[in-house]
């Protein structure tokens, strides 16, 4: 029998509190060994690992490439994947490789297949896929199935065929799904990081209230402790609450800021939508166990008759390249603003002579308005900026003209009361233009309506 | 007294790519009551240090976690052109200065 058959057996034959660890809140950009080892001494039934995040921006969606490193990412697959067959505790991974596209999803289930014949470990793989396919999804446009979230614009037929990559985060169901098949390892493409945790104890009757809300807070690790760190967090999960302890020991899990840690990169508090339902923590309670455990009750779930699952897409842009370059010179700074708005006319006059204006030409001036939303007025000039040129053209060539071109203008443009006549950019290395590759925007951040939440998300199961 | 005095944490960061929050947190139930019953946070203060209609601004009082949420509509997008914190991690800084 596998993993997850076996703890489903053993918890329906003998009822028990239940233990998760959640090893990464980010798998791939190293997991502590200590904490995590701390972890695992205290026999969890489930290790969790989030993968993904729709935090890093388009580009990783649509080019199908992890954010991580190779390197890092196997050493932390290796790492979870040995640990959960020492214990031989199921092992689920959610939106894997960052994105939890097809690219993603391979890549890295391509990883754990290379492990596993390398380390001669051998054991029972689900692995779940997250592309919505696209005649299903023009079929619910038209049928009105697609909603645009937070003000996000309708949803175009072009939309959906153009995306370089539509994924949908699955929940709770497509997880229980496999753990009912006897597996001892989940990767799953685009996932909600809860139903990572969350699906296990709620097939074995565990409330869904107290189970997802443990699970939102482990899928970020030690984040809710103070101090908030990568280091993996033990759950332990009753009928009436669960206990969070950082398994690193200067972590501390306190009523505070496990409730504080439920608003982080939320818009409301109070309710997470899920597939299935929402999570409802109005009456949430934070209690102190000890001066590093906190224990948390309260939570209720509601199940929803209108399931939804969240979609993402990319679609792509252009390719980009970048020029960058600082400057000191007091009036050369007092103008900057002006200096690259004319620069930029000077630039397409140049590049587009015979051909048109077909890219994008950005600048930003570090020290003056490179960061902030709104710049206080009246500001004292910064003594040194760096600015930055962005183009995004149909090709790679076409946007490293634009940004060559840019170099040398800027380097020498005449401005008003130039006294530096020898050149107006400190180039810290050269060349100081860069090709960064495709670009991409989200073009999909919608809600799909469909009556089985699990139906677009399909699943093989292989033996290594 | 200023905000970033009093607050334990002053941050800000995306929810989901199309929206800002900001969140302020205090060390004591005092520190939050201060500035929760305090009229210097308010959607009118945020709406004019970001330039956006008080409309377009939710404030969500959170006692449990002794923190005060505030909720803002990203102007562009995450991660499209034009934009300049794909993250939404330094948008705080309008913040530190409220007097309370």
């Amino acid at each position: 029998m596998s993993a997850s058959g076996r703890i489903l057996a053993e918890i329906r034959r003998n009822r028990r509190p239940m233990r998760f660890l959640g090893a990464s809140g980010q798998l791939g950009y190293g997991i502590p060994t200590p904490a995590f080892n701390a972890g695992l001494a205290r026999k969890p039934d489930l290790i969790g690992c989030d993968m993904g995040s729709i935090d890093i921006g388009p580009t990783y969606l649509g080019k199908g490439e992890m954010a991580t490193s190779p390197e890092a990412t196997r050493r932390d697959l290796r790492k979870v994947l040995h640990g959960a067959r020492s214990l031989d505790v199921p092992l689920v991974i959610g939106s894997a490789g960052s994105a939890g596209a097809a690219a993603h999803l391979d890549a890295t289930v391509a990883m754990m297949r290379d492990i596993a014949r390398a380390d001669g470990l051998s054991f029972r793989m689900a692995v779940i896929r997250a592309d919505m396919p696209r005649p299903m999804l023009l079929e619910a446009s038209k049928a009105g199935r697609i909603i645009g979230l937070d003000d996000m614009p309708p949803l175009t037929d072009d939309d959906i065929v153009n995306a370089a990559n539509i994924v949908g985060q699955m929940g709770m169901s497509s997880f229980r799904r496999a753990l009912a098949e006897d597996v001892d390892v989940i990767i799953a493409g685009r996932a909600c990081d809860t139903a990572i945790f969350a699906s296990l104890p709620t097939m074995l009757g565990f409330p869904a209230g107290l189970s997802v809300h443990m699970a939102k807070i482990i899928e970020c690790a030690s984040l809710c402790c103070v101090p908030g760190g990568r280091d993996a967090i033990l759950a332990e999960l009753d009928d009436e609450g669960f206990v969070l302890e950082s398994m690193n020991p200067d972590r501390r899990a306190t009523p505070t800021s496990v409730a504080a840690h439920s608003m982080y990169e939320q818009s409301d508090p109070f309710t997470v939508h899920e597939p299935e339902g929402a999570l409802d923590l109005s009456n949430a309670q934070y209690e102190a166990v000890d001066d590093r455990r906190a224990r948390v009750s309260g939570a209720v779930w509601h199940d929803t008759t209108e399931p939804t699952i969240k979609m993402e897409g990319a679609i792509k842009i252009g390719e980009r390249a970048v020029l960058l370059a600082g400057a000191a010179d007091p009036r050369f700074i007092a103008q900057s603003k002006d200096i690259v708005s004319k620069l930029s006319d000077l630039v397409r006059d140049l590049v587009c002579e015979d051909q048109p204006e077909d890219y994008t030409l950005r600048f930003r001036v570090y020290g003056v308005d490179g960061v902030r939303m709104v710049v206080p007025e009246n500001e004292a000039p910064p003594g040194e900026v760096f600015i930055m040129g962005e183009c995004i053209a149909p090709t790679r060539e076409r946007a490293s003209e634009v940004v060559r071109t840019c170099k040398q203008y800027l380097l020498h443009y005449g401005y008003q009361g130039r006294l530096s006549t020898a050149g107006n950019l400190a180039f810290p290395f050269t060349p100081p233009e860069v090709s960064l590759g495709p670009a991409y925007r989200f073009n999909v951040y919608h809600l799909l309506k469909l009556d089985d939440p699990d139906a677009p998300f399909p699943m093989e199961i292989e033996t290594l | 007294m200023k905000l970033s005095e009093i607050a334990q944490v002053i941050r800000s960061k995306n929810a989901g790519p199309r929206r800002l929050t900001l969140d302020v947190m205090f060390a004591s139930d005092a520190d939050y009551q201060r500035v929760a019953q305090s009229p210097a946070l308010t959607a009118e203060t945020i709406g004019r240090l970001y330039r956006v209609s008080p409309e377009e601004v939710t404030i969500i009082p959170y006692p449990v976690g002794r923190a005060i949420k505030v909720v803002l509509a990203r102007k562009i997008m995450a991660g499209d052109p034009g934009d300049f914190d794909v993250y939404g991690a330094q948008q705080h800084a309008p913040l530190l200065g409220i007097e309370i």
